[in-house]
């Protein structure tokens, strides 16, 4: 009886794997397909012969390389200065002794009721006269500390003992050092999690990089594409190779990272 | 050198919470000087306003003839060992042991030798590329007693080193850190509670109370020369006794207990001006005997006998508050015995039961 359970769960993951699984294929298998092929009845799943002439025509008419470019220095922009802030700020609300600590961070906190949208014009109408609209601080600066990263690492560091820290100092490190050589190598789990929070919410924008990119020369990948969904639409199979060039990116550095993600996750629930 | 000097040195905690009082102290260059006393008395507030840890509200603290207030912790050439040990979880024995070093830039060939050195030391050789999770909790201990050591500081600072530990394992610490110190000839500043730690290990101990030092002295003066009751009482185990009562003057001077059980005949020239206070007689287990013939001798039921082989405690009652004696093994030592047992007279202490001072 219990194996037979166990069969039809097992049953059902494979069921929904696979459904979830279907539009990836067809996005990749599509972009492949010579123009027009895809849309063919009846429907086919794989290309009859792999045709790269979309991947050809992305990189170089339509300057796609570009905007790769871009979407990888923002990415990575925003990752390093978010994580640097955060943790810097998440480790002095957690270990840090000074005056009217807790109220300044329930403060901050209650921040976060704010929705994004309401804050946007604000925050335009500030990179604008800081002259930033079009330049890629654009898009890192908003980012760069964010009260969800800094509560993150705050709880995590939490966790480091007192005695650690101090021991360090006896040890003869300065704060930068101690920050450096023992606080984020012990974060390293967190700062993977957030690190991959940043990265791929950053890759994944939309709006904001629609919002201070005027330029097309500035645009970002997702950007990009939906400019090239309303030029081409007919064209399903190109649409498919760009979405393949936005996505892997973030596919390879997600399953790259996927074992210190999870324990990341799980990192304090329980405690040794 | 390395003698650390206390001045008047106080805590107080966020301008209210006061953990430590006028605290006066002179640690000789290589003594091994102990601090104990009850939970929350203020050990640890003391030496971490020695190691730098904690900032001195009041007072002067000098190490090596120079003023510390406000020099940061690693200026001050000191090392310290956490009770938690506090190794850094990321790095391996000898990384962990070596980091000190080289956030000093020693030089790679000066930290290899002298983290192999201390690892001998510690027999710890073996354990260089491990990570502290891997090891027990003696090796932790090792490892952290390791990493103070490789820097050669003028003090070492210890918080309650060995309270994590299993007794076993306790003991054998106990005595490799007393070889320890005998070997490295280092000033050392050591917290504990655990009472035969501080007359076992140290050259000189302070007794300290509710953030107050009651008493500074050698392990055996303060075990025979006790200041106040809370000394008297705090070292030795089993614990002195205490037996409450006032002194009258009918036919002399003479201290009675409080339900008349015992009439003790005094001294006048030191006596006579303490006449109807309360006074409170101290004596440990081993000043009551069986065998002696000598005065203050009192009749008693044995409430709990416990054989030692080489000695046994007996438990009995004297004006209904309970004693603990220590005397040589009878058979006849059983519970619900009588027997006939002395005081001896010679190890008397007495105390004003209002202020606990001792009365000498
Ligand atoms: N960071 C702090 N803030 C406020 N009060 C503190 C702080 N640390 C200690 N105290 C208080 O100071 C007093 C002395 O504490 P301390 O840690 O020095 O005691 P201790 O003698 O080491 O005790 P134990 O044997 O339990 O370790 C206690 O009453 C304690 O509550
Ligand atoms: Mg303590």
């Amino acid at each position: 009886m219990a194996k037979v359970k166990k069969y039809l769960v097992l049953a059902l993951v494979i069921f929904v794997a696979v459904i979830t699984f279907l539009p990836f294929l067809w996005m990749v298998s599509a972009s492949f397909m010579p123009t027009g092929a895809s849309n063919t009845y009846p429907p086919k799943l794989f290309p009859e012969k792999f045709d790269f002439s979309h991947y050809q025509v992305l990189f170089s008419r339509l300057n796609l390389t570009r905007y790769l470019l871009n979407s990888i220095i923002i990415s990575l922009g925003a990752t390093f200065f978010s994580l640097f802030l955060n943790s810097m700020g998440g480790y002095a609300f957690a270990k840090f002794r000074f005056s009217k600590k807790e109220s300044l961070f329930k403060f901050l906190l209650s921040s976060m009721i704010i929705p994004g949208q309401v804050t946007m014009l604000p925050v335009f109408l500030l990179l604008k006269n800081m002259g930033l609209i079009n330049t890629y601080w654009a898009i890192i600066v908003p980012g760069m500390a964010s009260i969800f990263g800094i509560f993150l690492i705050r709880q995590y560091a939490f966790s480091i003992p007192d005695s650690m820290i101090e021991a360090a100092k006896m040890d003869g490190a300065t704060e930068l050092q101690i920050y450096l050589k023992v606080i984020l190598p012990l974060c390293k789990p967190i700062l993977v999690t957030l690190g991959l929070f940043t990265f791929m919410g950053t890759w994944n924008d939309f709006l904001w990089p629609l919002i201070v990119m005027t330029d097309s020369n500035m645009y970002t990948l997702p950007v990009a594409l939906a400019n090239l969904s309303s030029e081409h639409v007919q064209d399903t199979e190109m649409l498919m190779a760009g979405s393949v060039i936005t996505i892997v990116p973030v596919l390879i550095v997600f399953l790259a990272l996927q074992k210190y993600y999870i324990k990341g996750i799980m990192m304090g629930s329980v405690k040794e | 050198m390395s003698e650390v000097i206390l001045k008047n040195v106080g805590k107080v905690y966020e301008g209210k919470n006061r953990a430590v009082q006028s605290v006066n102290l002179e640690i000789n260059d290589k003594e091994f000087v102990l601090l104990v006393g009850p939970s929350g008395c203020g050990k640890s507030t003391t030496l971490r306003m020695v190691a730098g840890l904690e900032e001195i509200t009041e007072g002067e603290i000098y190490i090596d003839g120079k003023l510390v207030n406000d020099i940061p912790p690693k200026d001050r050439d000191i090392a310290m060992v956490f009770q938690n040990y506090a190794l850094y979880p990321h790095m391996t024995v000898f990384e962990n042991m070596a980091f000190g070093l080289k956030l000093r830039k020693f030089p790679m060939e000066k930290i290899n030798e002298r983290v192999n050195e201390a690892a001998k030391i510690l027999s710890i050789e073996h354990l260089l590329e491990r990570k502290p999770k891997q090891l027990s909790g003696g090796q932790r201990q090792r490892v952290a007693v390791g990493r103070a050591i490789v820097r050669k500081p003028k003090v070492f600072l210890f918080d309650e080193p060995l309270s994590n530990l299993d007794a076993k394992l306790r003991v054998q610490m106990r005595t490799e850190l007393a070889r320890l110190h005998h070997q490295l000839e280092t000033t050392v500043v050591y917290v504990t509670h655990d009472q035969t730690e501080a007359m076992t290990l140290g050259n000189r101990i302070v007794v300290m109370k509710d953030g107050i030092v009651q008493q500074v002295d050698s392990p055996l003066n303060l075990y025979n020369n006790p200041v106040n009751q809370f000394v008297a009482g705090f070292i030795g185990s089993p614990a002195m006794n205490f037996i409450e009562g006032k002194i009258v003057n009918d036919d002399g001077i003479k201290f009675t207990s409080e339900m008349n059980v015992l009439q003790i005949p005094l001294d006048e020239k030191v006596f006579s001006k303490y006449v109807n206070s309360k006074i409170t007689l101290g004596i440990r287990p081993e000043h009551f005997s069986d065998e002696d013939n000598a005065l203050n001798k009192i009749r008693i039921t044995l409430d709990v006998v416990e054989q030692m082989g080489n000695e046994v405690f007996a438990h009995f009652a004297i004006d209904g508050k309970p004693i603990i004696s220590r005397l040589k093994p009878k058979d006849t030592f059983r519970i619900g015995a009588e027997v006939e047992i002395s005081l001896d007279k010679n190890h008397f202490y007495f105390f004003e039961s209002e202020t606990g001072s001792r009365i000498v």
